[in-house]
């Protein structure tokens, strides 16, 4: 048999090879001038009709070698469809055999995802009997997943449960058996419409019927009880998910919310300590759920468990939403006998609050936390798996010596992007009027660029480079070098006065730090010490925005705190920090 | 041959849809039936009003009822799992949920699941596994139908039964790989080296490991094949290593009558350095012909999450010179990384090799990758677009370039 396979393969391959037939029409298609003068997004389609390969064609015409190597069976089915003359039988052997050679994950997809295909499916409004269910069922294109479809969609358009108990019930009668799956999905529709009675019937028949349940319905479970004044059950099945996994942050969400909500304040705490031991990220829900709850409640616990949460969103950079911060707010201003008032304020670039005239921490980094981030730059950014990745051992050592001979700079400036910054003049230029505007009041600068930029050429002309050198230290990369990680290099040597200019988030830098305190450093450093310029509408002038004088964290002196708040839940880049503050003082 | 192209047309004459049709009303009708039946005890009770007759909470009874005997044995039985079968036990329940989990797993495969580190890992395995069992399910498929029908052809065939007469008996395949053997023997003696450069272990998981491997073997195959094959070099190629696992895996008996030269000494031992080349997508000179004296390295490794550098870095340190296809002048890039998996880069070299036609070798890259080859180079291209924006705008840039040098002579002169 085998050998049978190995000659028709075979001799289809020389006979491809010869008869020019089968040669794929593609190819003729692909040699044709390509002007230039298409825009971006026609582009595709203009090229479509090339790449639509796999359907249009008879022929394989995604094969353009001459030895294919796939999977014999395949090979035949294909070379068949060059046989036959009528593309119509070809579509329908297609169908049969799935001979796709194409896409064959697409096809196995379509397989996979057939039961989200039904969309259009409407539920019915009322109870039906069996008679009906089954009538529905044969109309069905494809009845072996009808009740599965039919639940989703009565999921989707939260039909009332009784249509759904109907189903339920045809599905026992001529089954005997429902499966696990159709139940889950029943409780979806129970949580949805917060029917306790029938959550706790089906877990029941769910622990009668099967041994242990998987995650999907445990959340469910858990997230249904919870909202119910059968709180307390949703506790217990907590402790049997902990049994056979790790229970996923949204279960102790679950149960932290229904034990805060019934006043169970030291519950709640315990659960959440609990979520923290397991290394699960809270949710910020959790935290308002925290402050929206012990809104009012006295006791000198319960004060410093919440400012616990507030260092817990400091540590972090956590910056609250607004209706989270209300919640803070409020909580705040009602603790009896606190005197807490609480104002919405923007903080000035000075770091002053304008309400309580408080000068907010400054950026600064401490002489330990110093050597400690340059130190895992050095490590992490510039050498990393391989030092030749960025750099080599030799340029490096050669900017270190190149460093400590010139220290201390003031301003480091990433030559090749402030050079970008207007698209429409020459580049030497921009960094000359860039360089010009810092290198007022005898400021020491260093300019880091790149090999490239010596040579004489339209961008870069000699004399105006040759002008520069005067004003500023030049120090030149290899053109395959990573010229920013020598820029954060060189800030943190010259210590914490020294800024640095670049438009570059250095997200890519700060991505290679291996542990997230030291990425929260970097971004506190970068905070303080990064000017970003833009270029002004008219003349040479570049606007400089300072670095942040003041920390943007969460803040306490005791008797003031001052909260950073976001204005919507979204998430926003992590060098993107909030202008407005929270502040809070007791009178 | 000729007897198999009979048999092809015969194949594709011969319909399907009879077999077909029939395994698929077999599937319908039993269901079919079954509910008929029920539809007829319920038509009986039809006569009053179905929504007081309606019990809607029936199937929690049948469902309690049911399996009460079942039950009582679950229980007794329940006592402390194993870790393993508890695993076992979830998955099964993730399956029942409609979640992409295999339906066999092996204590292996188990085990790496174990391993995984996080909750998504687990569910990215599993639904590999699962997606890896959909494939043999259909392949498997496939096969039966194929046999079946082969079977019915020779049927029909015998009937006939014509003695045909050849004057070559059918040893095709093993000719074939005779002819190509001595290709690759020869070139081991005459032909130009072609470097794998197998020290990326360290920068792979396991799986990208075998992917990696899958690809060499799928390259020794195309080179095998050619009408003037490379001499392939493993260098850096160490005994016991992952690579070497997975190979001895791959070929089976075939790893040690392969004809290739592996070894454990570096590239720039075995060859004078000045004739490397390292091919790396990375690198900033752009390869422009083929050049038979030269020897190309190919780091073999397979990046699913990309890291940029890593083999340019090794070009680096032992100084060697490095080259990257050509792939921005020659073709409108699409979409997509423009690393190529290690068979893609045997073939585009082979037909370089064979043939010098960047546009010939480039068929090679993904098609879902560019749109189309360029036929004038890109640099062409600017010109003329360089050439139509200062007619556009007439000769501003220009003099606004010289006047600033005016100008900044002037600054100079002042000081």
């Amino acid at each position: 048999m085998a050998l049978f396979f190995q000659t028709s393969q075979q001799g289809f391959q020389t006979l491809l090879w010869k008869c020019r037939l089968f040669w794929p029409v593609s190819r003729c298609q692909q040699l044709f001038a390509v002007s230039f003068s298409i825009p971006n997004r026609e582009k595709v389609s203009y090229f479509s009709f090339m790449t639509s390969s796999n359907t249009a064609l008879p022929v394989g015409s995604k094969r353009t070698d001459v030895f294919p190597t796939k999977k014999r069976s395949e090979i035949n089915s294909e070379e068949k469809r060059g046989w036959d003359e009528e593309t119509k039988e070809v579509s329908e052997e297609k169908r049969h055999f799935s001979s796709s050679v194409g896409a064959p994950k697409k096809r196995l997809m379509s397989q996979v995802l057939s039961r989200h295909k039904f969309t259009n499916v409407q539920p019915p409004e009322k109870p039906l009997e069996a008679e009906e269910w089954n009538r529905l069922r044969e109309s069905f294109p494809s009845p072996e997943i009808f009740e599965e479809v039919m639940f989703n969609s009565m999921v989707r358009c939260n039909s009332p449960i009784d249509v759904a108990k109907s189903l339920l019930t045809h599905v026992a009668k001529s089954n005997g058996d429902i499966a696990y799956n159709l139940l889950v999905k029943y409780l979806v529709l129970c949580v949805q419409q917060r029917q306790t009675s029938e959550i706790c019937d089906v877990y029941d028949i769910m622990k009668i019927r099967f041994k242990i349940l998987e995650s999907g319905a445990y959340n469910l479970l858990i997230r249904g009880l919870s909202n119910s004044d059968q709180w307390r059950m949703a506790l217990t099945l907590l402790e049997e998910v902990k049994k056979i996994m790790t229970p996923s942050r949204t279960n102790y969400e679950s149960c932290i919310k229904a034990a805060s909500r019934h006043q169970e304040m030291n519950l709640a705490f315990e659960l959440y300590r609990e979520m923290l031991a397991k290394d699960l990220i809270p949710t910020l829900d959790v935290l308002q759920a925290f402050f929206d709850f012990s809104r009012g409640m006295k006791g000198a616990e319960l004060q410093k468990e919440l400012f616990g949460i507030l260092l817990y969103l400091r540590e972090n950079q956590i910056y609250p939403h607004k209706t989270f911060m209300r919640s803070i707010k409020l909580w705040f201003e009602s603790i009896p006998g606190g005197n807490w008032r609480g104002h919405l304020t923007n903080i000035k670039d000075s770091g002053q609050c304008p309400v309580c005239n408080h000068q907010l921490e400054d950026s600064d980094l401490t002489e330990e936390e110093y050597n400690n981030l340059r130190e895992r730059i050095i490590r992490d950014v510039i050498h990393g798996t391989d030092t030749f990745r960025k750099t080599s051992p030799q340029e490096f050592e050669a900017f270190q010596t190149f460093v400590e001979n010139r220290l201390p700079f003031d301003i480091v400036i990433d030559g090749l992007n402030v050079s970008h910054i207007k698209p429409r003049r020459m580049q030497c230029e921009n960094l000359f009027d860039a360089v010009n505007c810092l290198a007022k009041e005898n400021a020491r600068l260093l300019v880091l660029g790149r090999k490239h930029m010596l040579i004489n050429s339209s961008n870069w002309k000699r004399e105006i480079m040759k002008e520069m050198q005067n004003k500023a230290d030049f120090f030149f990369a290899e053109n395959i070098s990573e010229d920013d990680a020598f820029l954060l290099y060189a800030t943190l040597r010259s210590g914490k006065h020294c800024k640095f200019v670049t438009r570059d988030f250095l997200r890519d830098h700060k991505a290679c730090l291996s542990n997230s305190l030291t990425r929260h450093l970097f971004r506190k450093w970068q905070r303080g010490h990064q000017i970003v310029f833009s270029p002004s509408v008219e003349g040479k002038h570049i606007n400089f925005l300072p670095a942040f004088r003041y920390d943007c964290v969460v803040q306490t002196t005791g008797d003031t705190w001052h909260i950073p708040y976001k204005d919507t839940f979204e998430e926003k880049y992590s060098y993107q920090v909030p202008r407005k503050w929270l502040c809070i003082q007791q009178k | 041959m000729q007897s198999a192209n009979m048999l092809l047309k015969k194949f594709v004459r011969s319909s399907v849809l009879p077999f077909a049709a029939q395994h698929g009303m077999k599937k319908d009708l039993f269901p079919v039936s079954r509910t008929l039946s029920l539809s007829l005890c319920l038509k009986q009770d039809n006569s009053c009003n179905p929504s007081e007759k309606l019990d809607l909470d029936a199937w929690k009874k049948v469902m309690k009822s049911g399996l009460q005997e079942e039950v009582s044995e679950t229980v007794s039985e329940h006592k402390e799992l194993s870790t393993l079968a508890a695993a076992r036990e979830i998955l099964e329940m993730w399956r029942l949920a409609g979640r992409s989990v295999p339906e066999n797993i092996s204590e292996e495969q188990l085990k790496t699941f174990m391993e995984c580190p996080s909750k998504s890992a687990k569910k990215k395995y599993l639904r590999y596994l699962y997606l890896k069992e959909l494939y043999k399910k259909n392949d498997r498929r496939k096969m039966d139908e194929k046999r079946e029908r082969r079977l019915e052809t020779e049927e029909r065939d015998s009937k006939t039964d014509e003695t045909r007469r050849n004057s070559f008996i059918c040893l095709w395949a093993s000719c074939m790989d005779r002819a190509y053997s001595w290709r690759v023997a020869q070139s081991m003696i005459f032909g130009q080296p072609l470097v794998f450069d197998m020290s990326y272990e360290k920068d792979m998981s396991i799986r990208e490991v075998a992917n990696t491997v899958r690809q060499i073997v799928l390259s020794e195959g195309c080179n095998r094949r050619s009408v003037d094959p490379f001499h392939i070099h493993f260098c850096n190629f160490k005994d016991d290593s992952l690579y070497h696992k997975e190979f001895v895996k791959q070929y089976r008996e075939a790893w040690g009558k392969l004809l290739i030269t592996a070894t454990d000494q570096c590239y720039t031992e075995v060859f004078p350095k000045d004739k490397l080349i390292y091919l790396t997508a990375d690198s900033p000179k752009v390869m422009k012909t083929f050049d038979h004296d030269k020897i190309y390295i190919i780091g073999s490794m397979v990046d699913k999450s990309i890291k940029t550098g890593v083999s340019l870095a090794r070009a680096k340190r032992l100084g060697l010179e490095t080259a990257a296809l050509p792939l921005e002048k020659y073709l409108l890039w699409n979409a997509g990384a423009k690393n190529l998996t290690l068979d893609q880069m045997m073939r585009i070299l082979l037909t370089l090799k064979d043939t010098g036609d960047w546009k010939a070798a480039l068929e090679f890259v993904p098609k879902r990758k560019y749109c189309g080859f360029v036929s004038r180079p890109v640099h062409e291209l600017k010109k003329s677009l360089n050439l139509i924006n200062t007619l556009k705008l007439g000769k501003r840039q220009e003099e606004l370039r010289k006047q600033f040098t005016k100008n900044y002579s002037k600054k100079l002169m002042q000081k």
